[in-house]
């Protein structure tokens, strides 16, 4: 019979999946940020 | 291609990409809990293996290659690397978050401690501390020349570590499971398990592919406003 330790297994998984769609989504808003505010001031 | 079109289609190349591994991202949490069998001596949290191995592997490739392009600078004096260098290492320290935080959360149930400073662990966190540290140095330098040539001698100094990390489970005792697929003889894991553990490194490969897509991306956005500043 395995050890009952599932709970360790469904934090990691929720740990990971919010770092990585965190930082994915933090990195696109600065990314969206920086080229729409560079073409701006071109234009302006 | 150069200026504000070049980094718009870094950035929009970028987000397809990595819309489309955390969408894979998704589909190996799907395999990983529900299609490969529980392990029956470490039980459920045998699983976190296909999240932290993979995530740990991306790491040290960000680095490695952080690294291999900071010497490359050093040499051809290309932008081009030094760029790339800075989205590498950003990109490898999130994914040494995952590293990090993964490990401690599967060695509790497993060795019933969340950290032990043994060879393995502690020349891994001083590898993302150093990276950490290489970010900063780059904040904190305005001289693009300058940031450049310096931050590639820091990244120099982490490539070195790497070999020493994954052969720190031979070259010394350690608590740390020695490696099961990255060896010279064939990995020692049943099939069903490899095949999860691969799909997942792929999956983090494109991911780190796609992140740093952007993160270049949102350099040359930065570099063109640098530039502006400076003109003005």
């Amino acid at each position: 019979m395995p050890p009952d330790n599932a709970g360790y297994m469904v934090a990691a998984y929720v740990v990971t999946a919010v770092i990585l769609v965190g930082y994915a989504v933090s990195l696109l808003a600065r990314a969206r940020s920086a080229v729409t505010g560079n073409s701006v001031k071109r234009e302006a | 291609m150069s200026g504000p079109t070049s980094a718009r289609a870094f950035v929009r190349s970028g987000t397809a990409l990595t819309v489309l591994a955390l969408l894979a991202l998704a589909g190996v949490y799907v395999l990983a809990l529900g299609f490969t069998p529980i392990e029956a001596r470490q039980g459920p949290a045998q699983k976190i293996f296909y999240l932290h191995v993979p995530a740990a592997w991306s790491a040290l490739l960000a680095f490695s290659l952080v690294g291999l392009s900071g010497g490359l600078y050093l040499w051809l004096n290309d932008r081009r690397l030094d760029r790339f260098a800075a989205a590498s290492a950003e990109v490898g320290v999130a994914f040494g978050v995952v590293m990090l935080t993964t490990g401690p959360i599967w060695a509790k149930p497993i060795w019933g401690t969340w950290w032990t400073w043994d060879a393995r662990l502690t020349l891994t966190l001083f590898l993302f501390f150093l990276f950490v540290g290489y970010l900063a140095l780059r904040a904190a330098l305005h001289d693009p020349s300058e940031r450049a040539r310096f931050s590639a001698v820091v990244g120099l100094l982490g490539l070195l570590l790497v070999p020493f990390i994954h052969l720190s489970v031979y070259l010394f005792r350690t608590l740390h499971p020695q490696p099961i697929v990255l060896k010279p003889s064939a990995p020692s894991l049943p099939p069903e398990m490899l095949r999860t553990l691969l799909i997942s490194a792929l999956v983090f490969l494109l991911l780190y592919v796609g992140l740093v897509t952007i993160r270049y991306g949102l350099a040359l956005a930065e570099e063109e406003r640098e530039e502006r500043l400076d003109a003005a």
